[in-house]
């Protein structure tokens, strides 16, 4: 049973492949009907989903290969001239083969579809030979139940175009016949391969270059690769060669059809998708490892300056992160796709438009081969569906219209891809009527989508923005295709959820132009990482546009809205505390900077206090337990360890709308200062900062004697967690310079960004005595400097100075 | 030969002073402290305990949640069942620890007062959560009776149930 699955899905996942192939041949085909190579290339596709279903017992859809196969092999050896209404018959065949192979994917049974009314119709495109083809039809269903049995039909039917009427020929003849048939391949195939190794050429490279001389027009040989194959194990006679044929054979078949463009067939390995996730996801735990390591090797090139084994750490760490980068390319290649894969299907999308809206349009792709990470190949198809069915719907003019205008009377839709820095670009040109600007903005009035004094603000962007609104719709009426306000909806919602833009141009009478920008990959981006008071958030790059610092009173209100001028436009403007709740502990200085946000056409300033950097960032989700929060696209592991926020950015655009602006001038509300009467000596109470635990004794022995209560920290860190807990309010704070984790110089200059802390004395006590020393002191805060070593008197009269200490409670 | 082996086992069992007859008639748990009351949970849903370090706020969560922090790697959220249980915050101390559970796939930190002890009590020693809060919404399991002490058993898929 494993077994069949196993093959199952080989087979479909290989169907799959053909079948999508399929579609665009087949439209191209339309075009150049004489196309033998082209012709043969649909034919072989039919016949293989044929045979392997046959031999999984998919009995129905073999019936309907089976027929399929019928008219495409009269139409390869020129008995038929594809028409367009043939071509439609092919192509509603074409679905409902992809329909069963759906069935089939999902239930692993091809029942409950029927067939029968399109067998009947590739029938009649059959036609004149009807006497033939009767024959087969009856005995297709009845002899496919075994396939052992099967497959002599098989290729009874499939060389009945043949110049030797096999029908007439008994059944010993017949053996005969496939014999001698049999034999004559294999020895060309012998005479072939021995060729070939004695070029030197490795076996399989054989089966790969095969196809390139088959489908040129030698009839004789090319109806054979394919049915040979499932025979070869039913013939009687040829004993030891046949295996080398049949498996040569069959990879024929299978190589062919996807090989037909490209010269070469590319060797490949089928991976599980799951296994590339896995090592997508090492990969991220390798470049976290790897931010972490740059970062320490920063700490330590601080602490050890001018040390020796610096430059070859050095070295370690930039090889390790340059390899990482690599490997996460190489890794990120592994899962790329070419576009082309989307691409495919829109030929015959065009193709069956134009015929139902009576247009004339034809499809120009560039570009196919771009390629772009699996899950957002995925993505991408539907919103290009929609958008393509937009502008065949409402960009593009009837044909009389367009004569009309001066225009050519076959529109043109120009679909292309590129890449751009670290993004793709998906082009969508058409040469259609262009968007109306006052148009959109009276439809959109009449919606109430959006109100007059809005539509009046509104710039020619902007307005062509309104189309991606939910229950828009520029069609006058709701046709078939589209006009029910739903498509362009979609396109919004899916390409902002890969962090894409949209970028509209159009001009009245002269076409559309729709660019969507899309990130590689999404799993590891790259980020903006910003600041606001204490936390960090990150920002993904692809939708940061710009960065400006601005002072405070650039800022406008405008309705109770923050706005601000970004040179000709006017950017609504919302702070970031505001977005996540952030407390206002910290000084806000005079200057902030702002991050202007791009997604799809929307523009949004996020008012952010420091900027700290670019980082690579691997997207970490925050779990079942705390999705679905507001604001928040997941989480990433910063090279400290810490975990930091990533800004889901179009939540943020819509959050923003609801977000009254807070005012920024103002500080903070508890900027009160710490003066809490002090009615004994304890109530006094003095931090000792210091990593050596014998410098923490002499200065509590010198305090001890005062009655004021110490409190004791091995490092500016403990020291400023301790602060920030709130147990004890601080009257000063002894503090030494040389510490692990944060110096004296650090942790001064942190205490100085708290409101509350502004009026806090520091007191460096240090054996570091030189000038500079000193000058570091005070610019990071510190109002005395007491030199290593000093005596307990002094000490105590330092710290009773800064705290103003009662002479009363001396005793 | 499965004789041989139960009595090597029987006699570990009395070797370690704990001849309780059957392994399966025994729950075995840890316990800790919130606030005054003493609470266990079965240790095969304890993921890890740690000592507290940083942590990441997330916004807009009720205040019990207090964050994020970085477990070797995962981003796991971290509840206060002090403020869960409506017991005012305390600042984090030398006992304080974060308590990871597991279940099924959900998992988070906890944090918590103080650590007790592993304790192994008869399956007959625990009785029914009280009447009174019972039901599918409480957190208890049930209540474990030792000599001089009542335990609170908490359900841990409950614990990492969101609630909000």
């Amino acid at each position: 049973m494993d077994e069949f699955q196993e093959i199952l899905q080989d087979f479909l996942v290989e169907s799959f492949e053909l079948v999508e192939q399929l579609d665009s041949d087949l439209v191209e085909l339309e075009s150049t009907p004489e196309d033998l190579e082209l012709l043969n290339g649909i034919f072989r596709v039919a016949h293989t989903v044929k045979g392997a279903s046959s031999f999984l017992n998919f009995d129905v859809l073999t019936h309907l290969t089976h027929h399929m196969e019928d008219v495409l092999n009269k139409a390869r050896h020129g008995e038929l001239v594809i028409t367009p209404d043939i071509m439609d018959v092919i192509l509603e065949s074409v679905d409902l083969m992809k329909r069963l192979l759906e069935t089939i994917r999902d239930t692993s049974a091809d029942a409950g579809i029927d067939v029968n009314a399109c067998v009947v119709r590739l029938d009649k495109c059959v036609g004149g030979d009807g006497n033939v083809e009767v024959v087969s039809v009856e005995a297709a269903p009845e002899e496919e139940a075994p396939p052992v049995e099967e497959t002599p039909v098989e290729e009874e039917t499939a060389d009945e175009a043949d110049d030797i009427d096999y029908d007439n020929m008994d059944a010993d003849e017949l053996e005969a016949e496939i014999e001698r048939l049999l034999q004559e391949r294999q020895n060309e195939d012998k005479a072939k391969r021995e060729a070939k190794i004695a070029a030197g050429e490795k076996v399989v490279s054989i089966e790969a270059d095969e196809p390139a001389p088959e489908p040129t027009p030698e009839p004789e040989p090319t109806p054979e690769p394919a049915p040979v194959s499932t025979p070869a194990p039913v013939t009687p006679p040829p004993p030891p060669p046949p295996a080398a044929p049949r498996a040569e054979s069959n990879d024929d078949a299978k190589a062919a059809a996807p090989a037909k463009k490209a010269a070469a067939v590319e060797q490949t390995i089928r991976v599980d998708v799951k296994r590339l996730d896995h090592l997508m996801n090492l990969i991220g735990e390798l470049v976290l490892a790897k931010n972490r390591l740059i970062k320490i090797n920063d700490d330590v090139e601080e602490r050890y300056e001018g040390e020796e084994f610096l430059e070859e750490l050095n070295q370690v760490v930039s090889i390790v992160s340059l390899v990482t980068t690599d490997l996460q390319i190489a890794v990120m290649k592994t899962r790329m796709l070419p576009i082309g894969k989307v691409f495919n299907k829109f030929p015959r999308m065009i193709r069956d438009l134009t015929r139902e809206l009576n247009k004339k349009i034809e499809l120009e792709i560039s570009g196919e081969d771009t390629e772009l990470d699996k899950s957002i190949v995925e993505e991408v198809g539907d919103p290009l569906v929609h958008i393509i069915r937009n502008s065949c719907d409402h960009g593009i003019e009837t044909p009389e219209e367009r004569l009309t205008k001066d225009k050519p009377e076959t529109g043109v839709i120009k679909l292309k891809a590129y890449n751009e820095g670290n993004q793709i670009v998906i082009q969508i040109d058409d040469d259609g009527k262009g968007l109306d600007v006052g148009m959109l903005k009276s439809k959109s009035l009449e919606k109430g989508i959006i109100t007059e004094k809005e539509a009046d603000m509104m710039s020619d962007k902007e307005a062509f923005g309104l189309i991606f609104k939910p229950g828009f719709s520029t069609a006058a009426q709701v046709t078939n295709v589209s006009g029910r306000g739903v498509g362009m909806d979609v396109v919004k919602t899916n390409i902002e959820k890969l962090n894409g833009i949209i970028d509209i141009d159009s001009e009245l009478g002269i076409g559309t132009s729709m660019k969507l920008k899309i990130p590689l990959t999404l799993a590891i981006i790259q980020a903006l990482l910003v600041g606001v008071q204490e936390e960090h958030y990150a920002i993904p790059l692809a939708s940061v546009l710009e960065t400006v610092r601005i002072s405070k009173d650039e800022i406008y209100t405008v309705e109770g809205r923050n706005v601000m001028r970004l040179r000709d436009d006017v950017l609504s403007l919302v702070h970031i505390g505001d977005i996540f709740e952030v407390e206002r502990i910290l000084d806000s200085s005079e200057h902030a900077y702002v991050v202007v946000l791009g997604l799809g056409t929307q523009k949004l300033g996020l008012i952010v206090d420091t900027l700290v950097g670019q980082e690579e960032i691997v997207i970490k989700s925050l779990g079942e337990y705390l999705k679905g929060i507001e604001g928040v696209a997941g989480a990433t592991i910063r090279g400290d360890g810490g975990v930091t926020l990533i800004v889901d950015v179009v939540a943020l655009m819509d959050i923003a709308k609801n977000v009254k602006a807070t005012a920024l001038v103002e500080g903070g509300s508890g900027a009160g200062q710490i003066s809490n009467e002090k009615t004994k000596a304890s109530d006094y109470t003095v931090m000792i900062v210091d990593d050596s635990k014998t410098d923490r004794v002499i200065m509590r022995k010198a305090l001890e004697p005062l009655g004021v209560t110490l409190v004791e920290a091995s490092d500016g860190q403990e020291a400023l967690n301790t602060l920030k807990q709130g147990d004890h309010n601080f009257d000063a704070m002894l503090i030494d310079i040389e510490m692990p984790r944060m110096d004296g110089y650090s942790l001064a200059t942190e205490i100085k960004k708290y409101n509350r802390y502004k009026n806090l004395p520091l007191i460096a006590v240090t054996s570091r005595t030189g000038k500079s020393d000193r000058m570091r002191g005070v610019e990071s805060g510190m109002v005395e400097y007491i030199t290593k070593p000093y005596s307990a008197d002094y000490l105590s009269s330092v710290v009773q100075r800064n705290v103003n200490f009662k002479s009363e409670f001396l005793s | 030969m499965s004789d041989k082996l139960k009595q090597i086992i029987n006699k570990q069992g009395e070797q370690h002073g704990v001849s309780l007859d059957q392994s399966d008639d025994i729950v075995q748990l840890v316990g800790f402290i919130i606030g005054e009351e003493e609470y266990a949970v079965p240790i095969l849903a304890i993921q890890e305990i740690v000592k507290p370090f940083t942590w990441t706020r997330v916004p807009q969560v009720p205040k019990y949640i207090l964050g994020v922090f970085n477990l070797r790697g995962s981003v796991i959220p971290l509840i206060d069942l002090r403020q869960k249980f409506g017991l005012g915050a305390k600042n984090h101390n030398e006992e304080t620890r974060f308590f990871v559970m597991r279940h099924e796939d959900d998992v988070a930190g906890f944090v918590i007062d103080r650590l007790t002890a592993a304790i192994r009590i008869k399956k007959s020693d625990i009785g029914p959560a009280p009447d009174t809060i019972s039901g599918d919404d409480t957190l208890i399991d049930g209540v474990g009776k030792q000599e001089d002490r009542i335990i609170t058993i908490l359900k841990v898929g409950k614990l990492l149930e969101r609630d909000f």
